[in-house]
């Protein structure tokens, strides 16, 4: 049995790991998805960081994307395991669609999370160390250094393009 | 105990994205320490309210805020012709 704040690390690394993915692959990058998005990708690219990960901050602020599917599930999956995570895919994807956004990373990733975190929840691990590990993991995305973060994010879809 | 630990993580985030967005000047990067503390702010709803519903008040929190995000960076771009 892992210690707690063990089971946090994993699940940061997992939850990260698991959000970017699926943007990436969702082509959040691309382009910023709202006026909002672009400005936002636009200006912290001006203050020293990459273009294309910065509209893929700018996507993650304006609409739920994958991370927010992912922080969803995982509070879905606490409160009442798998359905719980599945009943938060579909508050996921109506949100998307408030925001006008086709709610394809957001569902796709609340539904994957939530199949992993139960799976690794019967593993033994507690359910509530993945919503921590998520916040973790959307704070150095978008919390710590916006120019080195967009970087990585921009070398990711370098990749994928 | 566990659930203190990812509770005080939380709250622990949620207060350095706060502090954040008060010392970020600029409007826009403002927003994604904004999103952070959102993000801190649903996972503490959920953990704090011992109650199946608290998913859906996280999710019309998270959603809702993410709207209002959405909409003063989208307004902005409109108003000041950023984008």
């Amino acid at each position: 049995m892992l210690a707690d704040y063990e089971q946090v690390l994993i699940a940061a690394v997992l939850c990260w790991i698991l959000f970017v993915t699926v943007d990436v692959l969702f082509r959040l990058p691309e382009k910023g998805g709202v006026s909002g998005a672009s400005a936002i990708g636009k200006k912290i690219e001006a203050d020293g960081g990459a273009l294309h990960g910065g509209y893929m901050m700018g996507n993650i602020v304006s609409s739920p994307d994958a991370s927010a599917g992912t922080l969803l599930a995982a509070c879905g999956v606490y409160v009442a395991g798998l359905p719980g995570g599945l009943a938060a895919a579909v508050l996921v994807y109506i949100g998307n669609r408030i925001c006008h956004d086709p709610g394809y990373a957001g569902t796709t990733g609340a539904v994957l999370a939530s199949l992993i975190f139960t799976g690794l929840v019967g593993a033994g691990f507690s359910a509530e160390n993945f919503i921590a590990g998520m916040v973790i993991a959307i704070l150095t995305v978008q919390g710590l250094s916006h120019r080195y973060a967009s970087r990585l994010l921009g070398r990711l879809w370098g990749w994928r393009s | 105990m566990a659930e203190l630990i990812a509770l005080y993580i939380c709250g622990v985030v949620a207060l350095f994205a706060a502090a954040r967005t008060l010392i970020e000047p600029d409007p826009y990067r403002k927003l994604p320490y904004l999103n952070v503390l959102n993000f801190a702010i649903a996972g503490l709803i959920v953990l704090v309210l011992d109650h199946p519903l608290s998913l859906v008040a996280a999710a019309a929190y998270f959603v809702g805020s993410t709207l209002e995000a959405n909409a003063i960076a989208s307004a902005r771009a409109g108003v000041t012709g950023d984008d």
